[in-house]
């Protein structure tokens, strides 16, 4: 399992000297990711989902906050320290025609990582290619055609293939995938996400699904966690689909309008939501940071940040009142099916999301 | 408008119940071929292909890589890139006649001033070192355009229309603009010198999924203001799904089917159309009802030389789409190319 305690970061402006500050690109998130289990982050450019998923797999270091690896705390350790530990954490890249060396064999581009892990398990040549073998299996791809062959002579979807099975071979707890099927042909997408699924099962990893697109997130992420993202803050966090069936707070309302409707075969919701505004990240509001967006805004949403709450539920989690100004304690675990949180303090169910014309009334 | 009857008997039955003003086709293309050499000859990215863009409404292309829709595209400002070359074929624009029998100065004043084209990744394809004011006065000089004033208002008009601050936009440089507002941008010097065709080549890849809410209502206005005909190539059918009042679907260089979007998406006749929506993950109803389309995407080289393109990946394949390509079948508004569904009822 890993945890992410109140984790923060912001990078440095370039003319900070000008008094500007730098861009909060996490302002305190907390999440778990179970064992073998789905967690999915949406939000739009900008939100800080990427920043996320690379501090996760190390590329990129917190200011604040914990991250929790296998039970030990990132935050006490060295940089050297962590390494083994954000190896448990290996990064699906988006774009699979850079992620691969093209002078070098998928069999060569396989064995580097692979000879390593022998080292590790003081396993020899046969185990290698043993494994080598069984891990193309598991992605799909048949060893005797791939092996041989130089990335530019596999389809995007093949290439993405490879760059899973290669992230594979150190035996991680977690996948992340961000943007993971971006760059591919679209009738070979679902191929892909349908893998990612599988791999919970077959490889026994967790998937961390990074995408702005909602539908992939429902389908790879489907019995997990979604977190809707929204300028490095939680707004609204619960099982992927009670949250996409039924959202809750105006942001998430927003994500689901903007889906294309899909003419013919779908109506598109009653109730959408438009943001009044384009994202500004140089506002710094008082008070909710999508107030400023939001067509709901009321006078209290510009008081202070409201923290997340379970809907239906009038207490704030924990019970405790958010002190103004400072980042508030959040939501650690899995929250259940049919329940979830929500960062807004006027939350209202609407009905955003494309309704299936029955067949025949069009 | 000269020779629209006439034309209407070659584009088949007229759109029936289409309204006056607004029927019949501003752009036809008629039995393009488009060919590039490899070493294996001159082989076509673009075959046979005749599509008509109807007079005030939006079409949508969709395809996947090397279905050579960006191709066809080009092939309507007569800018294919070389080595490739129009085999035989021609597009007919209104006021414009012919654009593959034009020469370069007349076809420079065709692009721009007729059809306006927003290139792909158009969000990158502005020049990093002019403020986007400067970018328009270019587009003037090099139209002849004389009255920099009106120029400069209709820029400033547009702008407006896409929900921009103009004078902010025209004093920005590219890295000073957000990628929904670069798109934007890219559509003000597309239209800036009144264009009444369109094209937008993958307006909104890369872009996350509000600002691409945004830009397609932007296109939406745009061309209901401006009474445009408008041509939107994606790779993403929900896109085309959402805009457009026709689709048209490419695979391996062909049309394999086209028609009203709802009537398509609706009850699509082609199994590659019916694939692409299946392999579609949706937000509602079921979601292990996905399966992805097997088999890879074809290239240049890989796509069947004889019969039907899509036949190593269809689950419907039978010998005689081995042997012979499929012609088009036209039912009402709609035709595809299918052996097997031929039969369908309508």
């Amino acid at each position: 399992m890993i945890e992410g305690q109140a984790i923060t970061r912001t990078f440095a402006a370039r003319r900070g000297m000008l008094g500007r500050r730098g861009v909060r690109a996490l302002r305190g998130v907390d999440f778990t990711i179970p064992d073998r289990g789905a967690v999915s982050l949406i939000g739009e450019s900008g939100c800080g989902k990427t920043t996320l998923g690379r501090i996760l797999c190390g590329f990129e270091d917190f200011d604040g906050g914990d991250l929790i690896v296998a039970g030990q705390s990132m935050a006490g350790l060295k940089r050297s320290q962590r390494v083994p530990y954000h190896r448990r954490i290996q990064m699906i890249h988006q774009d699979p025609y850079s992620a691969l060396n093209p002078t070098r064999t998928i069999g060569q581009v396989l064995a580097d990582p692979l000879a390593l892990r022998a080292r590790q398990l003081g396993a020899g040549r046969s185990w290698l290619e043993q494994r080598r073998t069984e891990l193309l299996g598991l992605v799909g791809l048949d060893p005797d055609y791939v092996l041989p062959r130089y990335p530019h002579m596999l389809s995007g979807g093949m290439r993405q293939r490879v760059v899973i099975a290669r992230a594979l071979t150190v035996d991680p707890d977690v996948l992340v995938a961000d943007e993971a099927v971006s760059m591919i042909d679209v009738s070979l997408r679902l191929g892909i996400l349908q893998l990612l699924r599988e791999l919970r099962h077959t490889a026994g990893v967790s998937v961390l699904f990074i995408t702005h697109d909602v539908a992939t997130a429902r389908y790879v992420g489907h019995g997990g966690q979604l977190y809707v993202i929204y300028r490095g803050t939680v707004v609204e966090q619960g099982d992927t689909d009670t949250v996409i069936q039924n959202p809750a707070h105006p942001y998430t309302q927003c994500l689901l309008s903007a889906i294309p409707v899909l003419r013919g075969i779908e109506f598109p919701g009653p109730e959408r939501v438009v943001p009044t505004g384009p994202l500004d990240e140089r506002s710094e509001p008082p008070g909710c940071l999508f107030e400023p967006r939001c067509p709901f805004a009321e006078e209290d949403c510009r008081a202070a940040p409201p923290g997340l709450a379970r809907l239906g539920g009038a207490e704030r989690h924990g019970g405790l009142a958010v002190p103004p100004g400072q980042h508030r304690g959040g939501f650690r675990g899995v929250v259940p099916p049919g329940q979830q949180l929500h960062a807004c303090l006027h939350p209202a169910r609407r009905s955003v999301v494309a309704v299936p014309a029955r067949p025949g009334t069009t | 408008m000269a020779g629209e009857a006439g034309e209407a008997t070659l584009a088949g039955p007229a759109a029936p119940g289409a309204p006056g003003p607004d029927g019949g086709a501003a752009v036809r293309v008629r039995d393009l071929t488009v060919s590039f050499p490899t070493p294996e000859g001159p082989l076509p990215a673009v075959a046979g292909v005749s599509l008509d863009l109807a007079r005030g409404q939006i079409t949508g292309l969709v395809g996947e890589s090397g279905s050579g829709k960006s191709t066809l595209a080009l092939t309507l400002l007569n800018a294919v890139p070389p080595p490739g070359r129009v085999a035989s074929g021609s597009v007919i624009i209104d006021d414009v006649g012919d654009v593959l029998a034009l020469r370069r100065p007349e076809l420079r004043q065709v692009r721009g001033a007729k059809i306006g084209y927003v290139f792909q990744a158009s969000q990158n394809s502005l020049n990093p070192l002019k403020p986007v004011g400067k970018q328009v006065l270019d587009v003037g000089r090099s139209h002849g355009v004389r009255d920099v004033r009106k120029l400069l208002h209709s820029a400033r008009l547009l702008i407006d229309e896409m929900g921009l601050d103009a004078e902010r936009v025209l004093a920005s440089y590219q890295h000073e603009l957000s990628g929904g507002m670069r798109q934007r941008v890219g559509i003000v010097l597309a239209l800036v010198l009144n264009a009444h065709v369109l094209i937008l080549d993958e307006p909104t890849t890369a872009l996350d999924t509000l600002t691409q809410a945004s830009v397609l209502e932007i296109v939406r206005k745009v061309h209901a203001e401006r009474h445009l005909t408008t041509l939107v190539i994606s790779h993403d059918m929900s896109v085309i799904g959402d805009l457009a009042d026709r689709m048209a679907v490419m695979y391996g260089g062909r049309i394999v089917e086209e028609g009203p979007t709802a009537e398509v998406l609706a009850a699509p006749k082609h199994p590659y159309t019916r694939g692409l929506l299946t392999a579609m993950p949706r937000i509602t109803g079921d979601v292990a009802a996905a399966r992805p389309l097997p088999g890879r995407v074809p290239d240049l080289a890989s796509v069947p030389r004889q019969g039907c393109v899509f036949r190593p990946r269809c689950p419907l394949a039978t010998d005689v789409c081995a042997a012979a390509e499929p012609a088009d079948t036209v039912a009402g508004q709609r035709r595809f190319a299918c052996h097997v569904t031929a039969g369908e009822a309508g």
